[in-house]
């Protein structure tokens, strides 16, 4: 804005009566004032930052010792030394960090404008509408724009702002820019946070145009495994992250009455939104219930298992978790490949503007392997028709493909047992025994680290005799891949404002013992189980157990005695002892929102334009922790980094060390936990809960234990609290056979500690911590940190103290 | 077999991270003997052994680790390595604690340590993830080089100050490497 000496140019103030006009407006339909931090900028929430900083130091594993970000490089930094520059190893993985959370930001928020244009093109502008049941429904736009969106062309201004904020962060990462670690973390937090506005933004839109549930506790179940795609049919894998091809692909069978004639499977997050589409009863241009249509071929985990296992016919990527060499793969064997978006074009021809006749035949006749098509409706017409035309042409090259028992036994006669594989291998599998155990005839070992296998082809790439492991693999499982037929309940979206209220008083007091969200891609560290052990461990006991993603689908491969799975054994509800689908990644937005909702539909706090009040609530007494078990990308970075900026500590697995930084308190240091009681402004001090911001957990079963820690919060009420302590000191039981050793700390008062324990804890007390017991009353009389008060109000924001002066 | 060898087993060799792409640097750990291992173990003044959930997999390392703890010097069983201690009904010195807080609370030179005693001057790992105990490694390399870095695992450990060669592949010479440690440590 042109200003001189305070006065505005005509065109401005034109601008500054429309903005004050709508506030106005706005302030009349909304009962909430516009909070402190409407769009904050880069250094806006920097207190909220460092306050959680000065509580989870910051941590660095670099995963590098040297810094070649430019040419006075390599610069050697062992030992936190400083390079030419004068950036030191803290500061240079700072630096990494954010630039991670800004590359998994823009790939959200880049999915979000695409989808933006996209809808806006094909549907017209439509009304915001999220039904009945939920109207707060865009909170975490609420609480960072400060604006309610009333039309889907309105969210274009959360775009806007996202986009403007990435810059000025990119900016901060150019050498001779930020310098202090503690800094880039703020800014990564910033990164994280946007990522979490840019995943509401996209779910939002798709859930309005598309016409998914909203909030639907009895979203359908939906076939998921690559034995469900019918073999039968021409096969069209939808593979990626945005849907919009893959839904024209539907539309268009739909339209054609091609169904009987083709298969939809969706890899990785598009299956998600595939089956979510038209689910619900808005959008006239969605087919009701289309959604139903389309199988969930599998996680990205599973993509090279898939591509060789010859289940498909035809692909088609959109963007994102895309394996970089899936045109290799599908070109071996004939499968026609179509890229959907401008993210990913793998040096394909742009067709973009070729008549669909031309394309399909090119693609059917093997004129060339693969195609760009950046129109949607187009590229949908040309995967369903190619698929149909490719199949019976590509019969002879998918039976090439399959490894016969000669080559199977060929090719195992290879290997001279180096090892070269072991040494790559994540899970660090064995491969030299499973060779040798085939050798003699036993498959089971091939067949037993099957799901182990996280895909990476990393063996074949290192291994001198060139032998091709994961057709092994593929050959030792070929009953599993045909019966693998599981269902999987589809996204249901948001949690409804019914649900929240029902659940917001339990949550808080700690009598649901937490919320748990399991998140995230398919890097497992043991195999795809664990999901499913994790979701039930913790459903069965009585947990809000919520899921996304890839985690969601891998959950779904095993049953239990009964054959049920996991979304037969549960119901779909945000509630205790349910497992919730919210969805595909973007979706991961309701977990953060339904956290906001707790805040403020439950505690009537004001969200608008209010990210640290609601984030510190969350921190003090929304008992919820994150889980990504498996994740690889930096979507994850950026998605774990936007949930602690909330206020939600996360457990990620071993290989997550890859990301470099993480957040862990002291449990040594009682002034890193002291709050303010809002009451009345006095200090308090409180027990280390949550203990870590991001902790990395080696096995599952450490993770379980301290996804059970990390729903302890100082607002726990005895009842809650004693529940929780039960379930944490029960998993440590179970899996580690003793209590933990630190269980004490959170024991405030008698009440807290969990009945079965009781006798033995309270001897513990006296024997072991030196506590002093009225053995009579059965009460604890010295060494508590801080006395039970269920009136208690810990914030860690000045602002909140309500005492009058 | 290679145990009963009397010059001892050359732990030395093969000097390869377990995963071949960890290479992080100009500095990279040396590999030395079991006898010069153990007998630096045995001249820290608060030496610490790190054990991981690996051990679930080679349980005769339980043994062994109990065989150390009983020279005095205290476990942190990382994971959930503590339910191995607690079936061997051996839970003198050990403490359980995951090995990513164990690390953040290292960092510190001010640390109380596990028995309110202080800081520790050597950490021993073995029987963890790879991938997860050499970033472990690699913070304190980076941000507390007061802590003397040990491991004593089947693996070359590239971000450790000392550490055997790779011998994930020669199981029997590993076990009969550690017994070496344990003679130094008890001599
Ligand atoms: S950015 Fe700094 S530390 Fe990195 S190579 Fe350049 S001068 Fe060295
Ligand atoms: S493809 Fe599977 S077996 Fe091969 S290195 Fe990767 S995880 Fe290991
Ligand atoms: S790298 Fe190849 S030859 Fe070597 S053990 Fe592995 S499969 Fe066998």
């Amino acid at each position: 804005m042109v200003t001189t000496k305070g006065s505005f140019a005509v065109e401005d103030m034109k601008n500054v009566q429309i903005n004050i006009g709508a506030v106005v407006k706005e302030e009349e339909e909304w009962d909430q004032p516009m909070g402190p931090y409407p769009k904050p900028n880069v250094a806006t929430l920097r207190d909220w930052d460092f306050k959680l900083a000065n509580r989870y130091k910051i941590f660095y594993a670099p995963a590098d010792d040297t810094c070649t970000l430019c040419t006075y490089g390599p610069c050697d930094l062992t030992g936190n030394k400083k390079g030419a520059c004068g950036l030191d190893m803290a500061g240079y993985c700072g630096k990494i960090v954010l630039i991670a959370c800004l590359m998994g930001c823009c790939a959200h928020a880049a999915h979000g404008r695409h989808l933006y244009h996209w809808c806006l093109d094909r549907f017209g502008d439509m009304k915001f509408d999220m039904g009945d049941e939920i109207l707060v429904d865009s909170p975490l736009y609420q609480t960072i724009m400060g604006t309610k969106p009333k039309t889907l062309k309105e969210f274009g201004d959360g775009l806007s702002y996202v986009e403007e904020q990435v810059v000025q962060l990119m900016a901060a990462t150019h050498t001779g820019q930020e310098g202090y670690y503690g800094d880039f973390e703020s800014k990564a937090l910033h990164a994280g946070m946007l990522d979490l506005l840019g995943m509401e933004i996209c779910d939002m839109l798709q859930i309005v145009a598309y016409d998914m549930p909203r909030g639907a506790a009895d979203a359908p179940l939906i076939e998921i495994g690559m034995g469900t795609l019918d073999q039968n049919k021409g096969v069209l894998i939808a593979y990626g992250h945005n849907l919009a091809a893959g839904a024209e692909a539907m539309i268009y069978a739909e339209a054609n009455n091609l169904w009987d004639k083709v298969d939809i499977g969706g890899v990785c997050c598009t299956a998600h939104d595939l089956n979510r589409i038209g689910l619900a009863a808005g959008n006239p241009s969605i087919p009701k219930n289309i959604g139903m249509k389309p199988k969930v071929a599998g996680a990205m985990g599973w993509w090279r298992k898939m591509v060789r296992s010859g289940v498909m016919d035809c692909v088609m990527v959109d963007e994102q978790c895309v394996f970089c060499d899936v045109l290799e793969d599908t070109q071996k064997r004939k499968i026609p490949l179509i890229a959907t978006t401008d993210k990913i074009m793998l040096g394909l021809p742009d067709r973009t503007n070729d008549p669909v006749d031309q394309i399909v035949d090119d693609l059917v006749n093997f004129k060339m392997p693969g195609v760009a098509v950046l129109d949607p409706k187009k590229a949908g017409e040309v995967g369903i028709r190619t698929a149909i035309a490719v199949k019976p042409k590509r019969s002879e090259a998918k039976a090439q493909n399959l490894i016969t028992d000669t080559q199977f036994k060929e090719y195992l006669e290879k290997c001279t047992g180096c090892n070269q594989c072991v040494f790559v291998c994540p899970p660090h599998t064995n491969i030299g025994d499973l060779i040798q155990e085939a050798v003699k005839g036993n498959l089971e070992p091939f067949s037993a680290l099957y799901e182990t296998c996280v895909g990476c082809a990393r063996c074949e790439e290192v291994c001198p005799q060139g032998i091709p492991i994961m057709d092994l693999y593929e050959y030792a499982n070929r009953d599993y891949i045909k019966g693998q037929k599981f269902k999987m309940r589809s996204g249901r979206g948001p949690a409804r404002d019914t649900e929240i209220r029902a659940v917001g008083a339990p949550i808080v007091l700690g009598t649901i013992p937490g919320v748990i969200a399991l998140v995230g891609c398919s890097n497992y560290p043991k195999g795809t189980k664990e999901a499913y052990d994790m979701a039930k461990e913790f459903a069965d006991r009585g947990y809000i157990v919520v899921t996304s993603g890839c985690m969601a689908m891998d959950m779904s491969l095993y049953t239990n005695e009964e054959g049920k799975t996991i979304w037969e054994q549960f119901g779909g509800a945000f509630d205790g002892r349910n497992v919730c689908n919210v969805g595909s990644c973007v979706a991961n937005a309701n977990i953060a929102d339904a956290a906001i909702k707790v805040a403020t539909i439950f505690a009537h706090r004001n969200h608008r334009a209010n990210f640290d009040d609601i984030a510190d609530y969350i921190l003090s007494k929304v008992g919820a922790c994150g889980v990504a078990w498996g994740p690889y990308s930096q979507k994850a970075a950026s998605i774990a980094t936007g949930c602690n900026r909330l206020g939600i500590p996360v457990v990620v697995s071993p290989h997550s060390v890859m990301y470099r930084r993480s957040f862990m308190g002291r449990m040594d240091k009682p002034e890193d936990w002291m709050v303010i009681d809002a009451r009345d402004g006095k200090m308090q001090q409180i027990e280390p809960a949550p203990e870590a911001m991001l902790y990395i957990a080696e096995t599952k079963e450490e993770a379980m234990l301290e996804m059970a820690k990390l729903c302890l919060r100082p607002s726990d009420n005895s009842m809650g609290r004693s529940i929780k302590l039960n379930h944490y000191c029960d998993i440590s039981i179970k899996y580690c056979g003793k209590l933990p050793d630190d269980w004490h700390i959170f024991v405030r008062d008698a009440k807290d500690l969990p009945i079965t324990y009781k006798d033995k804890m309270m001897k513990e007390l006296e024997e072991k911590h030196g506590w002093k017991i009225d053995w009579k009353n059965k009460k604890i009389t010295e060494g508590p940190l801080r006395p039970a008060d269920v009136s208690f109000d810990p914030t860690n924001i000045p602002r909140k103290i309500r005492a009058k002066k | 077999m290679a145990g009963e060898v009397k010059k001892g087993i050359d732990t030395t060799k093969n000097a390869i991270p377990f995963e071949m792409a960890q290479i992080p640097g100009p500095e990279m750990a040396k590999t030395y003997m079991p006898k010069v291992i153990g007998a630096i173990i045995k001249k820290a003044k608060r030496p610490l052994l790190v054990v991981g959930a690996e051990l679930f997999d080679d349980p005769v390392m339980f043994d062994k680790i109990i065989e150390i703890g009983k020279t005095g010097i205290p476990i942190a069983a990382t994971a959930h390595s503590v339910k191995g201690f607690v079936d061997r009904g051996y839970l003198d010195n050990v403490y359980q604690i995951g090995l990513h807080p164990l690390t953040a609370h290292l960092r510190f030179d001010d640390w109380i340590g596990l028995d309110g005693k202080g800081n520790y001057d050597a950490v021993i790992f073995m029987g963890i993830f790879y991938k997860f105990a050499n970033a472990m490694f690699s913070t304190l390399k980076h941000f507390n080089r007061n802590i003397k870095r040990v491991s004593i695992d089947r693996y070359y450990h590239v971000n450790a100050d000392m550490t055997f060669g790779n011998m994930a592949f020669i199981p029997d010479d590993y076990h009969a490497a550690v017994d070496e440690v344990i003679e130094a440590l008890k001599k």
